[in-house]
């Protein structure tokens, strides 16, 4: 543990004002391109990185670090005001997000996104900050056998998700975990369904399903439904009522648990490496659903759905940073790039850091407090702006939200055969809400389907088909015990649900 | 109820073309390991079949298929694909302003200073922002 001068000093090298200038400026950058969809903070910060080169290491990790940051919370703004995710790890906020902003209330889902995103990336900068160490030691211990119970527990929420049908349900699953299957298995490496295309080795561009299917799908809708005179993409009323353009304080409040569950979910992911805060955003948005008095409310504008999602998407990244500080492990992509900074500046990151650069370290600290103050800040200059954009007439929105889709997929996944893949799976997005078939269930499918088979395949040959072997497992076996209760309370619950929606006199047509 | 039918029945003929061709032709045939390429695939062919099957057997009801404007959303997917071939042989550049002229125009946008906007003054500025400042190759 350093001394409390170098602490100090530290956290006083954070406030020099080149360093605040630097993560300023990397927090609106972060938030410019986060709002560009598929281009997201990941390639702002690989396109970054050669610039910080020349800088002080603080102050080009804390720019670095200000992109990253700034990168999630714009990313939530064409979610919400476009149902456009700019990263994939804010599609989930599309779900409430942007049937607020339809019912002319896009102030008040971007506020929403940028307050939750905001506390759930403090509070993992916080155990970060407290209790690193610990946390990198356990999350160490998790092994491929504790990492199927996570990803276990992680499809029995998601069938918190599922809808009406369980057999709709499945089906979604079952095809996402298909499309997962693309490319090369992780057991023989051996090429699966790449039917010639060796642009496909690496499976299906993230990027590219995502947005095609929750972006590029939508957009075909809604553009499919024009008619007549051209409307704003987005209505809003001349006199708004405050309500409807801000979050109060008690609507705030009403969201602590679902902003505290979502943050300590994105933060224990955060801390695995190479789960990613996609998985935490869909898992914390259904645990929400599944714990609200309100489940058939998510989806239609429920503060809860975005509060859920970003708090978790957002607190990923201070927990990515627990391996990657204390035992040199970079847990997501952004937290690799962070780590070629260090480098890049001859800092070596692993066990001795905390000792040899403590300085560096508490200076990082305190950058990435001020970024999230900074987050603050600028989101809230910037929503008003790109709420106003919103109110241009949808002819003009659809189009160049699909110009910014093309450029940013073929950005992200190195050329135009991403774009292919991303028509490909809006028109299976299509398809598949016309019949009723669950988009939302097969992406998660889709995100957590290459971890789970890795896990399972590993956990196989260490368990080398004894499953009595399970019992030197315990973490894993609880994990997997909670995963099976998961599921049959969602289950019943859904149960009842049904039975309720079956003698209610105000049934839908079924 | 019929469209669930039809769509059961597609996902049992689609988890038999799955297990019998699909798998064979596109995973290698490994035979160690404890989970081999074919594996898992065949086990999620099973799961489509008997998935579609229970479709068949009690349709859930809740397809809309008759709720969609298909005739135009095929048009807008058709400009899509027509501007992804089109981008491969002419680039970004020529491309994006008459795709969005296209798309703008099939939304039934007719005002001169949207269709500048999106047509010319969009493109300019992703151009702008992806080619210049950012210094990455646009498609």
């Amino acid at each position: 543990m350093p001394e409390i001068e170098i602490i100090l000093a530290g956290l006083g090298d954070a406030f020099q004002p080149v360093t605040l200038l630097f993560v300023l400026a990397g927090v609106a950058l972060g938030q410019f391109v986060g709002a560009v969809p598929g281009i997201g903070p990941v390639m702002a910060m690989a396109i970054a990185i050669p610039f910080t080169f020349g800088m002080d290491p603080l102050a080009g990790i804390g720019f670095l670090v200000g992109v990253n940051k700034g990168g999630l919370v714009g990313g939530a703004i064409p979610a919400v005001l476009m149902n456009t995710p700019g990263t994939p790890d804010a599609a989930a906020t599309a779900f409430d997000g942007y049937p607020l902003a339809k019912q002319g209330k896009p102030l008040k889902a971007t506020k929403m996104a940028l307050y939750s995103s905001v506390t759930g990336d403090t509070f993992s900068d916080i155990v970060l900050i407290t209790v690193s160490a610990p946390l990198a030691i356990l999350a160490l211990k998790m092994g491929p056998v504790e990492v199927l119970g996570v990803m276990l527990l992680a499809f029995a929420v998601i069938a918190g998700l599922m809808g009406a049908s369980l057999i709709k349900g499945a089906i979604a699953i079952a095809l996402g975990l298909l499309a997962a299957m693309v490319g090369t298995d992780p057991e023989h490496a051996t090429p699966r369904f790449i039917f010639g295309n060796f642009e496909l080795y690496d499976g299906l561009p993230l990027a590219s399903v995502a947005i095609g299917m929750l972006a590029i799908s939508e957009l075909l809708r809604r553009l499919s439904e024009t008619s007549g005179r051209p409307r704003p993409a987005i209505a809003l009323p001349r006199h708004q009522p405050r309500a409807d353009r801000s979050v109060s304080w008690a609507e705030y409040w009403g969201c602590r648990f679902t902003i505290a569950r979502g943050a300590v979910i994105g933060t224990i992911l955060g801390a695995l490496p190479g789960i990613g805060s996609t998985a935490a955003a869909f898992m914390s948005y259904a645990s929400a659903k599944a714990a609200s008095k309100q489940p058939a409310s998510f989806g239609k504008g429920n503060l809860h759905g975005i509060a859920a999602t970003e708090a978790a998407n957002s607190s990923v990244m201070g927990a990515n940073m627990i391996p990657l500080l204390t035992l040199g492990i970079p847990g997501s992509v952004s937290a690799a790039l962070i780590i070629s900074a260090f480098m890049i500046h001859g800092v070596q990151p692993g066990p001795f850091l905390f000792e040899q650069q403590g300085r560096l370290i508490y200076g990082l600290f305190g950058a990435m407090i001020i970024a999230n103050m900074l987050n603050l800040l600028v989101g809230q200059l910037g929503l008003r702006f790109w709420a106003r954009v919103i109110t241009a007439p949808e002819p003009f929105i659809f189009a160049s939200a699909l110009l910014m889709c093309f450029v940013g997929v073929s950005l992200a996944s190195g050329g135009l055969f991403g774009v292919g893949v991303m028509l490909v799976f809006a028109l299976l997005a299509f398809v598949m809400s016309a019949l009723g078939l669950s988009v939302v269930v097969f992406i998660i499918a889709f995100f957590l389907g290459p971890r789970l088979e890795i896990s399972l395949s590993q956990t196989l040959a260490l368990l080398n088909g004894d499953p009595l072997k399970l019992l030197n497992y315990p973490v894993a076996l609880v994990l997997m015990a909670l995963a099976a209760v998961t599921a049959v309370m969602l289950a019943r619950r859904r149960d009842r649900g049904h039975d309720a929606d079956e003698n209610s006199p105000s049934k839908p047509d079924a | 109820m019929a469209t669930d039918r039809y769509t059961g029945l597609f996902f049992i003929l689609f988890g038999v073309v799955l297990y019998a061709v699909i798998v064979p032709w596109q995973a290698e045939t490994v035979e160690y390991g404890w989970l081999r390429p074919r594996t898992l695939p065949r086990v999620l062919a099973v799961v489509l079949v008997l998935c579609g099957l229970a479709l068949v057997w009690r349709p859930v009801g809740d397809a809309r298929p008759g709720n969609l404007h298909w005739g135009r959303a095929i048009a807008f997917a058709a400009v899509l694909v027509g501007g992804l071939v089109l981008m491969t042989r002419l680039g970004f550049v020529w491309t994006a302003p008459v795709m969005a002229l296209a798309l703008m125009w099939l939304a039934h946008e007719r005002r001169a200073l949207w269709l500048v906007l999106g047509v010319v003054g969009m493109p300019a500025l992703i151009w702008f922002t992806v080619a210049i400042m950012l210094e990455r190759p646009l498609p």
